[in-house]
C-alpha cells in the first residue's frame, strides 16, 4: 500500500467547538477528583466553558462565511451569533442549576451532558448539510432525553424521558427519510447543492422531492415543537428537572430555527410556494394550541411549556417572510425570548421550598408582599412575554410582525395579533396572582448570589431592549444579511 | 439476469421476515425473524460490491445488537400481549396513515427519478478495488468531521447510559474489605477469666 497525503483541514473556524468537546471531557474526568461537598464546582467550570467559548467564537468569526472541513462546517455571521445566544441560554441554565442540583447524584455527568448537548446546537448551527446537521441534532437530543430523565427516582421524570425519546426517535427516523429523498433526487447531501439540483429537476421529480419536504419539515418541526408535532413538550417540560427545562425551552429551539432557517433558505428555495403553504397552516395551528391550552393549566411549567408553543408560532412567522427583516425577526425574538425565559425559570427555582419548586401558579400569590424585587422581575418578564409596549418582548413580535406583512401575508399578522391578545391574558393571571392575591403557602427561598443576579440581569435586558431595541435588530439583520 | 433473480430472492425473503418481526405472537421468534432480516440485507449489500458494509451488518447488529436483543426478550419477559391490547382500537387510523404513505411512496419511487435512467447503474467495480480501504480514505478525509461528532455521540449514548442505571443505594449494606483485613484480633475477641 502506497502512503497516502491527508491534507489538514481548516480547523480554525472549530477552535470554540472542540474547546467545548474537551472542556466537557474535562468536567467528567475533574468529577471524580472533586470532593462530595465541592460537586457544583464542576458547574463553575461549566460556565467558564461557556463564557470562553463565547469570546473565542467572537475571536474566530468573520464577517464573510468562512468554510471548513470540506464543506462539513460553516461559520458565518448567522452562525456566530446563534452560537452566542446557545452559550448564553445554556450558561444561565446552568447556573439555576448549581443550587437545584447539588445533592443529586452524578452532577458531574449533568454539566458534562448539557456541554454535550450545547456541543450538537453549536454544529447544527454551523451545518452547512444535512450530515453535519443531522449528527448535532442527534447529539443535542441524546443529551437532552437523558436531561430529562436524570431524577430517575422521580417518576414523573422518568416517564416524560421516555415519552420524549420515543416520539422524538420517530421523528429524527421521519427526518431521516426525507432526507434520503431529497438525497436521491440531488445526489448530494450539501445544502447549496442540493437547492441547485432541485430547481434543475424535472417535473418527473416533483413527487419525490415533495415528500422529502413534507418529511424533512415535519422532523425539524418536532424539534421546535410546532403543532401538530407538539404533543411531547408539555410533558417533557413538567417532567424534566426545572433547570432542565429552562435549558431545553432556549437553547435548542435557537439551533432548531437557525438549521430551519438554513435548510428552506439553501436547499430548498425552489419550494417556496410550497413550504410557506405547509408553514403558514401550521404557525396558525401553532399559535392556537399554544396559547388556548396554556390557559388551563395550573402548573406554571405545563404553561411555560404551553407559552413556548405559542411563541414558536409568532417565531415561524419570520421564516414564513423569508426577507432579510424575517430571519433578523426570528433572531431577536429569541434575544429577547432567550432573557424571559430564563428570568422566569430562574425564579421558580429560587422559590424551592423542601424540594418542590414553586410549580403550581397558587405557589406564587402573594410573592409581591414577601419579596418585591422577584415579583417585580416576575411582572416584567410576563408583561415582555405579553408583548406589552416598551418591553423586550414587544419589538420581538413587532419585527417579525412588520416582517410578515412586508412579506404580503396580512392575515396571518392579523391573525397572531389575536393570539397575542389571548396569550396575554394567562400571562397576566399570573401577574394578578402575584400581586393581588393572599399567601397561600409559606414561602421558602434559595439563597443563591449568583441566581439572584441572574434575575437582575435577565430584567434589566428585558427592560434596556425594550426601551433601546435598535442595536439588537441592526446586529441580528447584520448576520442574517449574508444568508439570503 | 441470475443477480436479478439474486435480488428479488433476497429482498423478497427481507419483506416477509420484516412481517415475521411484526407479526410472530412469539417475541424469540420475532427477534430471530429480524435476525434473518439482518442476512438478507447484507446479502443485498453483497450484490451492491458493499461487501465491507455487508460484513459489518452481520458482525454488529446480528453479532452484538441482536444477542442483546435476545438477552433482553428473554430476561425481562415483557408482555407483549398485553402491549397488543389496543391494537384495534388503533388500527383504522394507523392503517389509515400506513396506507397513505405506502401509496406516496409508490408514487414517489415510480415517479421516474429513482429509475435505470434517473439515476445510472454504477457497474461493478474493479477486482483490485477495495471497498475497506476506499471507505477508510473517505471517512478520514471528507467525512471526518461527521465521524468524529458520531464518536462523540457513542461516549454521550455511553455517558447517559451510566446516568440512567447506575445508582447508590444508601441502604444496601456493603462489604468494605480494607475495613475486614485491617480488622485487629483484639477488637473480635474478648478474653474473659472464669
Amino acid at each position: 500500500m502506497t502512503p497516502m497525503n491527508f491534507p489538514l483541514p481548516n480547523v480554525v473556524p472549530l477552535i470554540p467547538e472542540m474547546f467545548v468537546a474537551v472542556m466537557a471531557m474535562v468536567v467528567l474526568m475533574w468529577d471524580l477528583f472533586l470532593p462530595k461537598e465541592r460537586k457544583h464546582w464542576n458547574g463553575y467550570l461549566a460556565i467558564v466553558t461557556c463564557i470562553v467559548a463565547g469570546v473565542l467564537t467572537m475571536n474566530v468569526a468573520t464577517a464573510e462565511s468562512v468554510s471548513a472541513f470540506y464543506g462539513f462546517f460553516v461559520l458565518d455571521p448567522f452562525a456566530a451569533y446563534a452560537k452566542l445566544l446557545i452559550y448564553a441560554g445554556t450558561a444561565l441554565a446552568i447556573i439555576i442549576s448549581l443550587d437545584y442540583m447539588k445533592d443529586e447524584f452524578g452532577v458531574g455527568e449533568y454539566y458534562t451532558l448539557m456541554l454535550f448537548g450545547m456541543l450538537g446546537m453549536m454544529l447544527m448551527a454551523s451545518a452547512p448539510n444535512f450530515v453535519t446537521m443531522y449528527l448535532g441534532l442527534e447529539l443535542m437530543a441524546l443529551c437532552t432525553y437523558v436531561l430529562v430523565g436524570f431524577q430517575r427516582d422521580v417518576l414523573r421524570s422518568s416517564e416524560a424521558s421516555l415519552k420524549y425519546f420515543i416520539l422524538g426517535s420517530l421523528a429524527s427516523g421521519i427526518l431521516l427519510y426525507g432526507i434520503s429523498f431529497l438525497y436521491g433526487v440531488t445526489g448530494s447531501f450539501d445544502f447549496a447543492e442540493v437547492g441547485a439540483g432541485l430547481a434543475h429537476s424535472g417535473s418527473g421529480a416533483r413527487f419525490a422531492v415533495l415528500l422529502g419536504l413534507v418529511f424533512v419539515v415535519s422532523g425539524l418541526a418536532f424539534k421546535i415543537s410546532m403543532a401538530p408535532f407538539h404533543m411531547w413538550t408539555p410533558d417533557a417540560y413538567e417532567g424534566a428537572p426545572t433547570p432542565v427545562t429552562a435549558y431545553m425551552s432556549v437553547a435548542p429551539k435557537v439551533a432548531g430555527f437557525v438549521i430551519l432557517i438554513r435548510v428552506l433558505a439553501d436547499a430548498l428555495p425552489s419550494l417556496q410556494v410550497e413550504y410557506v403553504t405547509i408553514f403558514t397552516w401550521m404557525a396558525v395551528l401553532t399559535m392556537a394550541v399554544g396559547n388556548l391550552a396554556a390557559i388551563a393549566q395550573r402548573n406554571i411549567k405545563r404553561m411555560l411549556a404551553y407559552s413556548t408553543i405559542g411563541h414558536v408560532g409568532f417565531i415561524i412567522l419570520g421564516v414564513i417572510a423569508g426577507n432579510v427583516a424575517g430571519y433578523a425577526g426570528v433572531l431577536v425574538y429569541m434575544t429577547v425570548y432567550l432573557f424571559m425565559n430564563m428570568g422566569i425559570f430562574a425564579v421558580i427555582v429560587l422559590m424551592r421550598r423542601d424540594g418542590i419548586q414553586g410549580e403550581l401558579l397558587d405557589d406564587f400569590a402573594g410573592l409581591a408582599k414577601v419579596r418585591p424585587g422577584y415579583a417585580l422581575a416576575m411582572g416584567l418578564y410576563l408583561f415582555s412575554l405579553a408583548g406589552i409596549p416598551f418591553l423586550g418582548g414587544f419589538w420581538a413580535k413587532y419585527v417579525v410582525f412588520i416582517a410578515v406583512i412586508e412579506a404580503g401575508h396580512l392575515y396571518l399578522a392579523i391573525i397572531a395579533l389575536v393570539f397575542a391578545v389571548v396569550g396575554a391574558f394567562y400571562y397576566l393571571r399570573v401577574v394578578k396572582y402575584i400581586y393581588f392575591d393572599d399567601k397561600r403557602v409559606d414561602f421558602n427561598f434559595v439563597e443563591n448570589r449568583l441566581m439572584q443576579a441572574t434575575v437582575v440581569v435577565t430584567a434589566i435586558a428585558v427592560v434596556a431592549i425594550g426601551i433601546y431595541p435598535d442595536p439588537v435588530i441592526n446586529i441580528c439583520k447584520a448576520a442574517v444579511s449574508g444568508i439570503i | 439476469m441470475i443477480e436479478l433473480g439474486f435480488f428479488y430472492l433476497f429482498s423478497g425473503l427481507a419483506v416477509v421476515s420484516a412481517l415475521g418481526v411484526v407479526l410472530s405472537r412469539n417475541t424469540v421468534h420475532s427477534v430471530i425473524s429480524l435476525i434473518f432480516c439482518f442476512f438478507n440485507a447484507a446479502a443485498l449489500f453483497f450484490l451492491l460490491d458493499a461487501e465491507f458494509i455487508g460484513i459489518i451488518l452481520i458482525l454488529v447488529y446480528v453479532g452484538a445488537v441482536m444477542v442483546l436483543f435476545m438477552f433482553v426478550v428473554m430476561m425481562l419477559e415483557v408482555n407483549f400481549a398485553g402491549l397488543r391490547e389496543g391494537m384495534l382500537q388503533y388500527l383504522p387510523v394507523g392503517g389509515l396513515v400506513a396506507l397513505v404513505l405506502f401509496i406516496e411512496i409508490v408514487a414517489a419511487a415510480g415517479s421516474g427519478v429513482f429509475s435505470p435512467t434517473g439515476i445510472p447503474d454504477p457497474g461493478h467495480a474493479a477486482q483490485h478495488v477495495n471497498n475497506t480501504v476506499e471507505i477508510g480514505k473517505l471517512l478520514y478525509t471528507k467525512y471526518l468531521l461527521g465521524f468524529e461528532i458520531a464518536a462523540i455521540v457513542l461516549l454521550v449514548a455511553l455517558v447517559g447510559a451510566v446516568v440512567l442505571t447506575l445508582r447508590v443505594r444508601k441502604d444496601a449494606k456493603y462489604q468494605n474489605i480494607s475495613k475486614q483485613v485491617n480488622v485487629n484480633p483484639d477488637d473480635r475477641m474478648r478474653k474473659v477469666k472464669m
